[in-house]
Formats: C-alpha cells, structure tokens, sequence
C-alpha cells in the first residue's frame, strides 16, 4: 500500500471558497486590497497554476535546499576566500546585501496579502508558499551578510541600508512599496511574481552567480542561486493572474505590467549595471549589461507579454536607447557621489577597461570618456577634492534617481535633458518621459518628496554636505570611497586638456 | 578609507549588547523597512495613499501599542532552516502512520457512525481552517515587528499543512467508504448544517476584523485555542473511543503545531502587557468581545458529537474544556 498521489487528492486544498451569509464578499475582499475591477468575481474561479505543489512536497524540497546552502557556507567559513577577493567585487556584494535583504522581507509582506486577499483558494495557498520562501531569502540574505560585519562595516547596512534616507533607500522604497504592498493584489501579482520575478530577478541572480563564481566567491554564487531556484515555483501567481486579466481587461494589464518593468529597469540600472560593467574586474565579465539584458530578460519579456497577446510597452524605444546610457551615467553618479553610499565603488576606467566598454558600447566614449578624463587629470593632479561633491544631483520626482540619462539630439550632440510637467502649480522634474508618464497617471498615491525635496523645504539641517550625510545616515565608517584611485595611474602622462567649465552638470 | 573606530560584531541595529545575537535575531531582526523610525508614513509614496492610511489606522494606531515592538522574541525562536526541517520530520511521521494505518485496511474498519461523524465535523474543517489561514496570513501582513510577521507566517503554512492533511484523509474516505459523503458534501454540510453555523458566523465576522491587534486576538488567544479544544483534541479523544486510532494520531500530529502556535501568540499578550500594562484593558476588550462567540459557536458544535457517534461526548463537558484550554492560555499571558 503507498500513499495517495497528489493528484488524487489536492483538488480538495483548494475546494474552500463559500459563499458567505454574515458578511459581505466585498468587505472580505475590497476593491482596493483584491482588485478585481472589471473582472467579474465568478472569473476567478478558473485561476489555475501550472506547476503544482503540495506541503509535504515543499517542506521536503526546501529542507534539502537548504541543508545544502549552508553546507557550503560553513566549508568556506574556515577558507580565506574572502580576503582575496578585489575590492570591486566585494562592493557588488555589499551592494545586493543593504540593497536586496530588506527586499525580499517586503515580498513577505507582499506574499501574505495574497495570501489574505488574493481572489481564489489555490492562488491564496500558492502565496502562503511564496511568504516562507521570501522568508527564507530575507534569512539567508542578511545571515550571509552578517559573517562579514566584523571585518567591514559597510555590510552593516545589509540591515541598515532601508531603514535610512539614504537616496537608495529612498528611491529603492518608493519602488518596492508601490509594487509588492500597496497595489491590490491583482497587479502585484502580475508586477511582483510575473514582470519583476520571473524578469529582472534572472539579472540580478544569475548574471551576478556567475560574475561571483568568475570572482571566485563560491559563497555568494552559492547563495544566490539557491535563492533563485525557490523563484519559479512562486513566481507561478503572475500567469493565471495575468490571464484572467488580460480576457477581462487588458489596457490595465498592459498597463501594470508597463509600469513595474520601466520601475524594475530603472532600478536594475543603478544596481546591477555598475556591478556587472565596471564593480567586476574587466577579466572576469561574462556578458556585458546590454548583452545580458538582451538574452535574458528583452527576449523572454517580449515573447512572455506576446504570449498573453499584449504589446511592447508605450516606452520601448526610450528604455532600449536606455541601455546604451543609463547604468553607465549612475555608475558615473554612484562615483562621484560616493560618499552617499555603502560600498567602495571602483571607477573602473582603465584603459583596457575603456577598450572593454567602447567596444560593447560604441558610444562611451563620446559621451562619457570626457568626463572621466576631467576626474582622472584631477586624480592624477593630485586633487581628489576636485572629484567629490559639493551638491546634490536633482533627482527623477518617479524613480528618485539622479537626472542624468545623456540623449542623442538631432544635432548630433549628447545632452540630458529635463523632463518636466507642472501640476498645480509645481513643476516637477524627471529622468525620463517614462518616469514622468507614470507619475502623471499615478500622482495621487506616488507623490512623495525627493531628498532635493526635502532639502530645499529645509527638513535636512544644516544645508551641507555634513547635514546631508548625516540625514541619509551615513557615518564616516560606512560613507564609500573609491579603493584606491590606481586606475588612473597609467593615464599620468596624457596631455590634459583644460577642462570646459562643468558647473551645474551641463555639457562640457 | 578608515577601517573605522572600532570592530563590530553584529548589527549595529541591536546597540551596544553584551550577549552576541542568536542566529534567529540576526536573521529577523527589525526587517520590516516600513517600522522604520522616524518616518512620515509607512510607505514611501503619499501619506494619503490608501495604503498609508490602511496601515496607519490598523497597525500604527492600533490600541495594542507598544514602545519597542522589536523586543519582543518568538520563544521557539524558530528560523526558515529550523521551520522545514522539523515540519518536513513531522510529515515524514504523518505519511508514515498514513500508510500503514491504509495498509491495515483501518478506514474499512470504521463504523457506520463514525464514519458518519467524520464526514459531518471532520471533513468539513477544511473551509473553516482555510479562512482561518487567510486571517493568519494578514496577521503576518500588518504585525508591528518582523518578529511577529514570521512567526505568523509559519503558523499561515501550518494551517495549510493542516487543510492539506484533512483533504487527503477527506478523499481516502471518499474512495474507501463511497455513500459517505466524504470529498461531495463538504460544502453543503459548511453552509447548511446547523451545528457549523455558529462556527462559520465567527470566522466569517473575524476575516473583516482589521485591526492588527484585534486580528491577532480573536484568531490566535480566542478562535483557534476555543476551537482546538474540541476540532484537534477534543475530537482526537472521542476518534480514539470510537475505535480510530489513525484521526487520534494525526490530530495528535497536527496538535504540536497549534500548541507552537499557543507559545508565540501568548507570547505576543505577555510582551505586550508586560511593557505597557494598560495592554492588558485593551486585549481583554478584544477577549470579551470573541470569546462569548466562540463559545457558542463551540456549543452549536458540541451537539454534533454528543448525537452522531456510536460513543458521543456530552457536550457540556467539550465546552467546559474549550474555556479552560483558553483561559490557560490567557492565564499565561496574565489575563
């Protein structure tokens, strides 16, 4: 005699809707936690996963997932891998530990409000697994980072880092929050589990195991994909979701799904393109960004949103163009306002780096070489005074980033250019038109002030770069610098040039 | 770049300790961006959002306060790690007992009766316990403390766990014992038998009972400790007298989770009195309010088994017992 198999049997998990006689349905589920719109309540009932699976099945596959990741990490705990890993690297890592711990615990958040309130049985049970294993990547995400505090503080803000006004966090929340908690579930399912899961989180997780393994730390390669293989099962929710939605009311679903990749790009932008084309030691990269972003989530976005007879979204031409310029200008900002962050950020322009980047990216040089020129003469002048900040960068009213995307114009001419809109009366101001499309669709729950904001209302005393610092959180511990400023050694003897004036951020 | 004043060792998060933090605190402490201090709203987006203000007027303004809520420790301490391994030994037991309490042929063996009652109070559990998952679940979603979010998410799973060993006994006994009812009626039984319907105005009325601390307080110190005392161990007892030795060790099975739950809900009440004593009028409120109603709903209940099986239960006597399961449970937490 052997157990029932699953199939027999898990019909019934999931048979537990009724029909309720002292409450109203729409309390339960109200529109704006459930979501349903115009999708009638009865259309719900077909939300079927493709993939199933059951408790006994989760705990077992999940307890020797486990066993094993920290197999792994107590074997490398007695090595000194760490110690000999550049510096470049290990500033990737702290920035996924500050960056992504405190992430996955808001996908718990997320997980157990469609557990509360997702519209069927089955989806609901989909999510409760989905809440553990976003437990399990918030657990060992901030285990992992913990083993390093001793020996640098700056992975301190594996737990720090969301809990301040540093522009990341600020920038990183408004994101997270507006796309895992505070939409109804319906739209977190497709933006959460389908767009940014089953999309970006590909990025960040496997292009950066396999930067780390090249990197030699076969503890954070070790990490992350034991993480990622838990991300297809739960990623699950966002299909039958979309589905239904799409049969019912497809402008909204092109429009969530629109708005979560242009936020996800953005932010993948700041993070995982400075750490795959420069925080990665030139000999170590397997792909650049664009080729990455190209293979792995352009195709397979394009082929999944056509799947579901929906079409590239409003922005592709200015997101496309993006990949030729936006992580590369962040990378630029990260540098220059490197005091402000939590890792030690590499400039990484080496000559056979530059030939790296020119030949994946045609254009670098003509927009960016010049500027960094500018920095490495004044590095190798010996003035780093001259490459730290003394302002702030004006950043995006949507995505918080610094507004400093570089655009061809007609003239032939590189220039960022300020996207504005006034609304009742303030003018605000954005990266992209992306971000600033978005924000005019959803100003009354989005808006929400920028640290140049805040600065200017005066809420961020005094109005330096001391009483910025401080308000972002930053001690002198932890404020980042570059490691070392070798790579601009081999430039000592170029010819400088007489830098243009760059005040204000304006072409040179 | 200095190397800094001076080597930490742990977050600096937990000040100045002279204890090194457990693995369990490193792993969930103060994890939840949205407590941050200091902050204009939970969320970063405009205060007036309706989530702000959802989480504003059920969580930050709950009368359930305290100063500190990232003092409060979950006394299994349990981890992920530690949650899969031991649920994943516990089903491990249970599909052992499954099989070979089948390979005896031991629902064949069933009375008449018996079979009758299962189908008529156990079986049914599943819509009941589902509802109650779906509360845990926004439990976890609005707790004041990552701390509490994860404990409430794993007693979330083992609910599910717990639906999911009632719908494999449910389909054993429909395919075994056909004509029962067992995997048809469930639902019919859940909306219309008048014995449950006590049961499901309560779990229905406390899935729209949206303040965090109230949630908490009807499901965890007053629903599911009433219920308990009759769906898992009263019902283990009178399966036992009436010859199922397979439902009395899978109650007995699935009973090690509700008692965990117990330990860190009542932990949550004794926390929070402990660091503001007023705590104690507020949950009490809350107490009063649920208990009379789950009393009668656990009265209603009762007459299901004092008259369909072979050997019943007064139901005096599964009331009296749910009390006292719950009242030693608040006794814990000094209420």
């Amino acid at each position: 005699m052997t157990l029932l198999k699953r199939e027999e049997w898990q019909h019934l998990v999931r048979d537990v809707d009724w029909t309720y006689s002292y409450v109203d349905d729409e309390a339960v589920y109200p529109e704006w936690l459930s979501g349903t719109g115009k999708v009638p309540r009865a259309a719900w009932r077909t939300w079927e996963e493709d993939y199933k699976v059951s408790y006994p099945e989760y705990v077992s596959t999940q307890r020797e997932k486990e066993t094993a990741a920290y197999a792994v990490k107590a074997a490398l705990q007695r090595s000194n891998a760490f110690d000999e890993l550049s510096e470049g690297w290990k500033s990737s890592t702290k920035m996924h530990y500050g960056g992504v711990a405190l992430v996955e615990f808001e996908a718990v958040l997320g997980e157990l409000k469609m557990a509360r309130f997702g519209l069927n049985p089955a989806w609901r049970n989909m999510a409760a697994f989905g809440a553990l294993d976003e437990i399990r990547h918030a657990q060992i995400t901030m285990f992992f980072g913990h083993e390093f505090v001793g020996r640098d503080p700056q992975y301190d803000w594996t737990q720090k880092m969301f809990h301040t006004n540093d522009w990341v966090a600020i920038s990183l929340r408004s994101l997270f929050d507006s796309m895992m908690v505070t939409n109804n579930v319906v739209d977190l399912a497709i933006q959460l589990p389908l767009t940014f899961e089953t999309g970006f989180t590909n990025l960040q997780f496997v292009a950066l195991s396999a930067d780390a393994l090249e990197s030699g730390d076969v503890n954070f390669a070790n990490m992350i994909s034991s993480i990622q293989t838990d991300e297809a099962r739960h990623a699950q929710q966002g299909g039958p979701t979309l589905e239904i939605l799409v049969e019912h009311d497809p402008v909204r679903a092109q429009w969530v799904i629109d708005k979560a990749f242009w936020g996800s790009a953005r932010a993948f932008a700041a993070l995982t393109g400075p750490a795959m084309d420069y925080y990665t030691p030139v000999e170590h990269r397997k792909q650049s960004y664009r080729e990455f972003m190209e293979e792995w989530i352009i195709d397979q976005f394009i082929r999944t949103i056509e799947d579901y007879g929906l079409r590239r979204p409003w922005f592709w031409d200015e997101f496309m163009k993006g990949l030729d310029t936006w992580h590369h200008a962040l990378h630029m900002g990260l540098w220059f306002w490197r005091p402000t962050i939590w890792w030690r950020p590499t400039a990484a322009v080496t000559k056979a780096d530059r030939e790296w980047l020119q030949e994946k990216y045609p254009n670098w040089e003509a927009v960016y070489g010049d500027k960094w020129d500018v920095i490495i003469d004044a590095v190798n002048a010996g003035n780093v005074e001259a490459t730290l900040p003394e302002t702030l960068p004006w950043l995006c009213s949507l995505c918080h980033l610094p507004c400093c995307n570089a655009t061809l114009g007609r003239d032939g001419r590189w220039r960022v250019r300020d996207h504005s809109l006034t609304h009742n009366g303030v003018t605000y101001h954005f990266c992209t038109n992306g971000c600033r499309q978005i924000w005019w669709k959803d100003k009354d729950t989005l808006n929400s002030p920028t640290v140049i904001d805040r600065f200017l209302a005066g809420e961020i005393q005094p109005m330096d770069v001391g009483g910025i610092l401080n308000y972002m959180g930053l001690t002198p511990d932890v404020m980042g610098d570059d490691p070392d400023y070798a790579w601009a050694a081999e430039y000592r003897d170029r010819v400088t040039t007489t830098p243009l004036q760059v005040a204000g951020g304006a072409q040179a | 770049m200095s190397g800094g004043p001076r080597r930490r060792r742990t977050w600096s998060a937990f000040g100045d300790v002279r204890r090194m933090p457990s693995d369990y605190e490193v792993m969930t402490h103060d994890a939840n961006w949205t407590l941050r201090p200091n902050r204009k709203a939970a969320f970063e987006q405009n205060p007036s959002s309706p989530a702000n203000l959802w989480f504003h007027t059920y969580r930050d303004a709950s009368p359930l306060r305290v100063a500190e809520w990232n003092k409060y420790r979950d006394p299994d301490q349990l981890v992920y790690r530690t949650y899969v391994t031991m649920q994943s030994d516990a089903e491990t037991r249970l599909a052992g007992v499954l099989e070979e309490y089948a390979a005896a042929g031991a629902t064949e063996a069933l009375s008449p009766a018996w079979v009758r009652t299962l189908a008529t109070v156990f079986t049914p559990t599943r819509f009941p316990l589902h509802a109650l998952q779906q509360i845990e679940a926004y439990v976890g979603h609005l707790a004041p403390t990552s701390y509490i979010t994860t404990a409430a998410a794993f007693s979330t799973a083992d609910l599910l766990r717990r639906v999911t060993a009632v719908a494999y006994r449910t389909r054993e006994l429909e395919l075994t014992r056909p004509g029962s009812g067992a995997g048809q009626q469930e639902r019919q039984i859940w909306e219309t038998e008048p014995g449950w319907q006590g049961v499901r105005r309560l779990v229905e009325t406390a899935l729209v009972a949206y303040d965090w601390g109230e949630a908490h307080t009807a499901l965890n110190l007053v629903i599911l400790p009433t219920l308990d005392a009759v769906l898992l161990d009263g019902f283990r007892e009178l399966a036992r007298d009436n010859g199922d030795e397979l439902t009395w060790l899978l109650l007995g099975n699935l009973a090690e989770d509700a008692r965990r739950r117990d330990r860190w809900a009542g932990e949550v009440a004794a926390f929070a009195v402990r660091e503001r004593p007023e705590n104690a009028d507020v949950l009490r409120r809350w107490i009063d309010r649920w208990s009379p109603r789950a009393d009668d709903a656990v009265a209603e209940l009762a007459t299901l088994l004092e008259t369909l099986p072979d050997r019943p239960c007064p139901g005096g006597e599964l009331l009296g017992a749910a009390r006292a399961a719950r009242q030693q449970l608040l006794d814990g937490a000094g209420l």
